[in-house]
C-alpha cells in the first residue's frame, strides 16, 4: 500500500508541494516554496531565468531531490523509489532543451516511447497533432530546434498522463509551433488534465494559466489567477491626452486622478479605461478642443510582474 | 511481454541510431580491427603461416572486448548524460536494468560481428583455425564482454563530461591493449613484469580467450582466472549501480 499525506488533499490536489528547499552548494535554487494544484487546472510559474523555476519542476518529477520540504505528485512521493515508479507513467514531462538521437526519426522515437510506456505506437496521429505530419522520417538532426521541441512535446503527452510538467516549453519556437503548445495545453485542460508549465514569457503565463506563481530568487513573491495578480499589483488604467483648451471638468474628475504635464493631461483612474476615454473625447469634442494626441492604458501582467518583483523579467544588464 | 518489447525496440534503436547510420563507428568497428590485424601480423611476422597471426586474431577480438566496455558503453553513458539524453529516459517507466541489457546486447551483436569478421579474414589469409570448444569459447567471451561492460560503467558513472570519460577511456584502452598480450606478447618483458601483468583482468581474459580458441585448451584449467573475472564483474556492477547518476 502507498501511504498518503493527507487524504482530502490527494482528492482534489493534483500536486502538492511543502516548503521546498533545493541546495547547490551555497546557494539556495529554490528556498522554501509552497503551492498546490487542483486537477483539471493549468499552474505556471513565472520568473526569469534561474529564479528556480525548473529547479521545482525537476524535484516534482524525481530528477531533483529536495534538501528538504515535501512533493507530493498525485498522492506520490517522487523522492521514494517505489512511489516515482508508480508516478512515472501517469505524467508527461517535456524538458528544457531535450535532446534526442541526432540519427533517430521522428517515427522510431515515438514508436520506442510508446513502448516505453507499453502502448500501441500513435505516430502518425501524434506527428498529426504537433505539426510534424509528413515528416515521421525526418532526422532529429535535420529538425529545428523548434521542431525537435514540438517532437518532445508528442513524446509527453502520446500515452496521455494526467499530468503534465512543461519545463519553458515555447522556448526557441516559432509562432506556429506556439499556436500549436498554446491549443494543445487549452485542449488537454478541457479534457482535465493537470498542467505545471514553466516559463518567462508573460503572455504565455497570462494566456494559459489558471493560476500564475511568480517566482524570484527562489521564492515565491506573488500566486494568484492572471486576473487578480493584474487587478491588485497592476496599478491604475491611465487615459491621457493632448489637446489645445483641454481641461477636465467636475464629471471627468471624479473618474480619477488628473496630472497635467504640459499640454499633456493624464488620466489614472480604477474604473473601467474604456468607458473613461469616451467620456474624456466627448468632453474635448464639447469643447470644441483639437486633439493632438490620445492613449489609453490598461494595467497588464507585465505592469504587475514588475510592481510586484521590482524588475523586468528580462534581464536588461 | 511489455518489458520484452521494450527491450527488443531499444535494442534495435540502439544499432540503427548508433551503428547503422553512422558511417564513422561502422568503418572504427568493423574495419579498423582488421586494418590492424594485417598491420600487425606483417610488422611482427616474416608472413602468413607464422605463429603471430594466430595470436593476433583472438588478441584483436579480445582487445575489441575492452574497448567495447571502455568506450562503446563507458563513454556512450558519459555522452548520453551530457546531452541529456539519461535524463529524459529516466522519467520514462522503462526499468534501468532494461536499459543497461539493451546496451550490453547491442555491444555483443557488434562483438560478435567484428570476431565474425576477423576469424574469417584470419583463416582465409592467414590460415589461423578456431579449433576449441564452441561453448567454451562463447562463455569465455560472454564473460569478458560482462567484465568490461561493467567496469566501463563505472568511468560513465564517474566522469562529468564526455570529454574527461574519453580521456579516462583512451588512458586505460591503449596501453592495456598493449600490455595484456593482446598484441604482443608479454613474455617479451621481464619474468617479474609479465607475471604483474598477468594480474590483470585484460590479460587474464584475453590469455584464457586465446588459449581457448585457437590452442584448444580446456576452460577448466582457467578456474581461477575466470573466479578473478567473475569477481571484477561482480564488483564492478556494484560500483556503476551504487554511483551511477542520471542527471
Amino acid at each position: 500500500m502507498i501511504r498518503r499525506e493527507a487524504p482530502d488533499a490527494v482528492a482534489d490536489r493534483a500536486i502538492v508541494v511543502t516548503a521546498l528547499i533545493k541546495r547547490y552548494g551555497e546557494l539556495d535554487a529554490v528556498a522554501g516554496i509552497t503551492f498546490s494544484v487542483p486537477r483539471g487546472t493549468v499552474f505556471g510559474l513565472l520568473g526569469r531565468n534561474g529564479a528556480g523555476k525548473t529547479t521545482t519542476l525537476e524535484c516534482c518529477i524525481g530528477i531533483g531531490r529536495p534538501t528538504a520540504g515535501s512533493v507530493r505528485v498525485l498522492g506520490l512521493d517522487p523522492t521514494k523509489r517505489r512511489e516515482l515508479s508508480a508516478l512515472r507513467p501517469r505524467i508527461g514531462v517535456q524538458l528544457q532543451a531535450t535532446s534526442l538521437p541526432e540519427k533517430a526519426n521522428v517515427r522510431e522515437v515515438l514508436e520506442l516511447y510508446a513502448a516505453y510506456y507499453g502502448i500501441a505506437s500513435r505516430a502518425a496521429e501524434m506527428a498529426e497533432r504537433v505539426g510534424l505530419d509528413g515528416k515521421l522520417d525526418r532526422q532529429i538532426a535535420q529538425m529545428s530546434g523548434g521542431e525537435q521541441q514540438r517532437l518532445a512535446l508528442a513524446l509527453a503527452l502520446q500515452h496521455d498522463p494526467e499530468v503534465l510538467f512543461l519545463d519553458e516549453p515555447t522556448a526557441g519556437m516559432d509562432a506556429f509551433g506556439r499556436r500549436i503548445l498554446w491549443g494543445e495545453v487549452e485542449r488537454l485542460r478541457d479534457g482535465g488534465k493537470t498542467i505545471v508549465l514553466t516559463t518567462h514569457y508573460i503572455e504565455e503565463a497570462e494566456r494559459l494559466s489558471d493560476r500564475i506563481c511568480i517566482i524570484q530568487r527562489g521564492r515565491i513573491v506573488a500566486e494568484a489567477a492572471p486576473a487578480d495578480l493584474v487587478a491588485r499589483h497592476g496599478g491604475d488604467a491611465t487615459v491621457s491626452i493632448a489637446a489645445d483648451g483641454f481641461a477636465p471638468d467636475a464629471a471627468l474628475q471624479a473618474l480619477g486622478v488628473w496630472t497635467r504635464t504640459g499640454a499633456q493631461w493624464k488620466l489614472a483612474t480604477r474604473g473601467e479605461p474604456g468607458l473613461a476615454l469616451a467620456a474624456v473625447v466627448t468632453h474635448a469634442n464639447a469643447l470644441g478642443a483639437k486633439i493632438a494626441s490620445l492613449d489609453m492604458h490598461r494595467p497588464t501582467l507585465e505592469d504587475a510582474f514588475i510592481a510586484i518583483t521590482g524588475e523586468t523579467i528580462e534581464e536588461t544588464g | 511481454m511489455r518489458l520484452l518489447r521494450m527491450f527488443l525496440v531499444q535494442t534495435k534503436a540502439n544499432f540503427v541510431w548508433y551503428f547503422r547510420r553512422d558511417g564513422e563507428m561502422m568503418f572504427w568497428t568493423l574495419a579498423m580491427p582488421v586494418f590492424f590485424l594485417v598491420l600487425f601480423s606483417f610488422a611482427f611476422s616474416s608472413g602468413p603461416n607464422s605463429g603471430s597471426s594466430r595470436f593476433l586474431v583472438p588478441g584483436i577480438i579480445g582487445a575489441q572486448v575492452l574497448s567495447s566496455g571502455f568506450w562503446g558503453v563507458g563513454v556512450m553513458l558519459a555522452t548520453f548524460r551530457e546531452k541529456h539524453l539519461l535524463r529524459r529516459i529516466y522519467i520514462t517507466p522503462m526499468p534501468p536494468w532494461v536499459f543497461f541489457a539493451s546496451l550490453v546486447v547491442y555491444r555483443m551483436a557488434l562483438l560478435a560481428a567484428q570476431a565474425t569478421i576477423l576469424v574469417t579474414v584470419g583463416a582465409l589469409v592467414f590460415h589461423v583455425r578456431i579449433i576449441g570448444n564452441p561453448l567454451s569459447i562463447l562463455a569465455i567471451l560472454l564473460l569478458g564482454t560482462a567484465t568490461f561492460v561493467s567496469l566501463g560503467t563505472i568511468i560513465g558513472a564517474l566522469a562529468r563530461t564526455t570529454e574527461s570519460a574519453n580521456n579516462i577511456a583512451s588512458i586505460l584502452t591503449v596501453p592495456l591493449a598493449f600490455l595484456s598480450d593482446a598484441y604482443v606478447p608479454i613474455d617479451r618483458f621481464p619474468h617479474a613484469v609479465s607475471s604483474a601483468l598477468r594480474m590483470l583482468p585484460s590479460t587474464q581474459f584475453i590469455d584464457t580467450f586465446r588459449d581457448v580458441s585457437v590452442y584448444g585448451a580446456s576452460l577448466t584449467h582457467y578456474g581461477a582466472w575466470i573466479g578473478m573475472l567473475v569477481l571484477w564483474t561482480i564488483a564492478g556492477t556494484v560500483i556503476s549501480a551504487r554511483t551511477f547518476r542520471w542527471v
